[in-house]
């Protein structure tokens, strides 16, 4: 069959014979290969392609999203642990691995440092000890906050006679009545241990008992008798320790100097033996062999040596306390009640109780009530606040 | 207890210059004081054995008051013509420091020990066997105190009396103290470098001395608010005052004040108040906790309480040590060196041994 074109010229050819034969032009958009890359053009050989393609198409959307996420988060896991966590990490197993072995060069090895005018350890009357209704009141840092301090004790409901009261050290100086928490303290019939500011106003008044003799007659060498304290302070600076030392009557001042660094409660139940001191202990140093200046004034140790110090650097000295204790046999334990760090704050552990909340700077002002048997709880009052 | 011999040598004071001085950081006023400027064996004559003066005077510049003796610098010439045996000078020591901390309470002047016999009062309350001389300082009021009514005193003291009899190591008989206060005292500068001693404390019999440095306000610092103190004190700040030496020690008013009381060498003494920071600012944490003193061969008897000598086992044993120690740190060296040649083998051959293992490897290469 032709078509009248064709039979009028039967030798011609149509046009359309001339254009050359371009199959590839005449791909459909709706086969595949439509969609394929040019060979050499992916990374991955087709076959591959096809491979990971069918296995992903089985995975369902969802998955594959929380794949990304969850690989994300690895990333910043390991991140994470490279950066902060490893070394924390690290850290953490050293402190452990310190804390653990007693080195052999440690701290304590002297002779213990001796004072006069100072008591190392006293114990504390068997008949105080919490039995039946009678309980046993500690009170951190009280710096002379007398009215929190009465609040305290109605609050614990203390009956004069049954319980028995034990303050902490830092008693005095810093807030309003240092003399009025004394007098009210020796009235309740109160234990004490010596803080690091009752520390400095006994010595000064011991020095200034036996500063030096102005000398056997007048002299024009020496300055007037008037101008001599007030220069002598300023050499010293401690203006306020001066005159807050004068303000104690006779019978305070006793008081504050029968006061122990020391106080050894004994053994209450749970709580095994207990100690109350102002700052701190170093484990595995008896009580009498403690170094008098750093049982009222430590903060940290240093675990390479053991050797406490107030300052902040190094590992606090609670913390050790606390692991040594933890290895120790029941019947070898101890439990430190004290005060001093107001900057932790009220810091209960196992072994280690630290009361200090900062009464006179407007924290709290803590008790810790233990009854028979050591079973013990806190009762806090709110203070004004009177220094910064 | 002490009879206190009063022998003020007026001699010193009696010849005074009338020709004016210039004015000095030694003597900044310029005002005449004394053309005499020291105590010489002359005016001891009565005091000292010593036939000849043996004061390291001589070789001293003028402006120094005090002279080390010319064969050990912890003499004083004027008595002494020789060093005391060392296993002796141990127990004249002791002695010294009994005789000064027991006369200085007895007379109200406040002294407190610093310093290395602070150290070895932290160890056990004694002087360190090794140590050769005792650190002392007063305050500055002790000190005016002491130049005011003790200069040239002479102090009896009996070692016995005060320390009771069962220390085998005691002076038995009385000795005689000499209390020297420098006449430079009075001027506050560390410029005056020559007399940073501001007092002595002198046995008069071996020659031993203690250095007595007085603990002054600096009153120049800035307190740590930034201002300048007045001279009239404050009356409300609880601020530490800055404290400083002539001999360029510095301290705060906290770490040494209010004073403790205590005892060192058996007789009562001050330690300061924050006696723990000083010795570790000063010899470091190791200080108190290294029972083992290496440099002197003496190590902390726990049991005794007592720095006792190494025996010559343990010492042999330490040099093995050292040896050891030290053995390891050649061969890393050694290794590390020959790491370097490994890496970049250097034309010219170190040494003789390098330069034959060249030559032989260059012999085989023509071979």
């Amino acid at each position: 069959m032709s078509t009248p074109y064709e039979r009028a010229h039967p030798h011609h050819r149509p046009l359309i014979d001339h254009i050359p034969d371009h199959n590839d032009l005449d791909v459909s958009d709706e086969e595949d290969a439509f969609y394929a890359l040019d060979e050499g053009d992916y990374l991955l050989h087709p076959k591959w392609r096809a491979v990971i393609t069918q296995t992903t198409n089985r995975v369902p959307r969802r998955l594959q999203r929380y794949f990304v996420i969850y690989f994300a988060l690895f990333v910043i896991f390991c991140i994470g642990w490279g950066a902060y966590f490893g070394p924390q990490y690290a850290v953490y197993k050293q402190e452990l691995r310190q804390m653990e072995e007693v080195p052999e060069a440690s701290f304590g090895k002297n002779k213990r440092p001796e004072f006069g005018g100072m008591v190392q350890v006293k114990r504390l009357e068997e008949k105080w000890l919490p039995r039946g209704e009678g309980r046993l009141v500690v009170v951190g840092d009280v710096h002379g906050c007398i009215d929190e301090f009465r609040h305290l004790m109605r609050k614990v409901e203390f009956v004069e006679g049954r319980d028995h009261l034990i303050l902490a050290g830092d008693i005095i100086s810093k807030g309003p009545d240092s003399p009025g928490v004394v007098s009210y303290a020796a009235h309740l019939g109160a234990s004490c241990v010596r803080g690091n500011h009752e520390d400095k106003v006994l010595l000064s008044l011991a020095e200034t008992s036996t500063s030096p003799d102005p000398g056997p007659i007048e002299s024009p060498a020496l300055p007037a008798a008037t101008d001599a304290l007030p220069e002598e302070s300023f050499s010293r600076g401690d203006f306020a320790l001066r005159k807050l030392a004068k303000s104690f009557k006779k019978s305070q001042i006793a008081w504050l100097q029968s006061c122990p660094v020391i106080l050894h409660v004994g053994k209450i139940g749970e709580l095994h033996d207990v100690v109350v001191v102002h700052a701190g202990l170093v484990p595995d140093i008896a009580l009498e062999d403690q170094d008098p200046f750093q049982v009222m004034n430590m903060r940290t140790v240093d675990l390479k040596t053991r050797t406490p110090s107030e300052g902040r650097e190094g590992t606090p000295w609670e913390k050790l306390w606390n692991h040594v204790q933890k290895k120790k046999p029941a019947h070898e334990r101890m439990t430190v009640i004290y005060g001093h760090d107001r900057k932790r704050g009220k810091n209960i552990q196992k072994h280690s109780m630290g009361l200090d909340s900062g009464c006179v700077s407007g924290g709290h002002l803590t008790a810790m009530v233990i009854e028979e048997g050591g079973k013990h709880h806190y009762v806090q009052v709110k203070c004004k606040g009177y220094v910064d | 207890m002490h009879s206190i011999l009063v022998l003020f040598l007026f001699a010193l004071f009696a010849i005074i210059s009338a020709r004016p001085s210039e004015p000095t950081i030694f003597n900044p006023d310029g005002t005449p004081k004394s053309s005499k400027r020291d105590v010489s064996l002359a005016d001891l004559e009565g005091l000292t054995r010593n036939s000849r003066d043996r004061s390291g005077k001589a070789g001293d510049p003028p402006e120094k008051y005090f002279h080390e003796s010319t064969f050990d610098a912890h003499y004083d010439g004027r008595f002494a013509s020789t060093t005391l045996r060392r296993d002796e000078r141990l127990m004249h020591l002791r002695s010294l420091v009994r005789s000064y901390l027991s006369t200085m309470q007895s007379i109200g002047a406040e002294t407190w020990i610093m310093h290395g016999s602070l150290l070895g009062w932290w160890w056990n309350k004694r002087i360190m066997p090794w140590d050769s001389d005792i650190d002392v300082q007063v305050s500055e009021p002790a000190l005016k105190y002491l130049a005011s009514y003790y200069n040239m005193t002479v102090h009896t003291f009996k070692d016995a009396e005060a320390f009771g009899e069962e220390e085998g190591e005691l002076i038995k008989e009385e000795r005689k103290y000499l209390l020297e206060i420098n006449p430079h005292y009075d001027n506050p500068s560390t410029d005056d470098y020559m007399n940073v001693i501001d007092a002595r404390w002198i046995d008069t019999t071996t020659g031993l001395y203690i250095d007595i440095t007085a603990l002054r306000v600096n009153r120049t610092a800035p307190t740590h608010n930034g201002r300048r103190p007045s001279r009239s004190p404050p009356r409300t700040t609880s601020e530490p005052t800055r404290l400083y030496c002539k001999d360029m020690h510095q301290y705060l008013s906290n770490q040494i004040f209010p004073l403790r009381d205590t005892t060192f060498e058996g007789v009562p003494a001050k330690v300061p108040y924050a006696y723990q920071e000083l010795l570790i600012e000063e010899y470091g944490g190791d200080s108190l906790v290294d029972t083992v003193f290496k440099k002197e061969y003496h190590f902390f008897d726990q049991g005794k309480q007592e720095w006792v000598p190494m025996t010559t086992k343990m010492v042999q044993k330490l040099m093995e040590e050292d040896r050891d120690a030290e053995a390891e740190i050649l061969k890393e060296e050694l290794s590390k060196m020959a790491r370097q040649r490994g890496k970049k083998p250097s034309r010219k051959p170190k040494n003789e041994k390098d330069y034959k293992l060249t030559i032989d490897r260059n012999t085989d290469e023509r071979t």
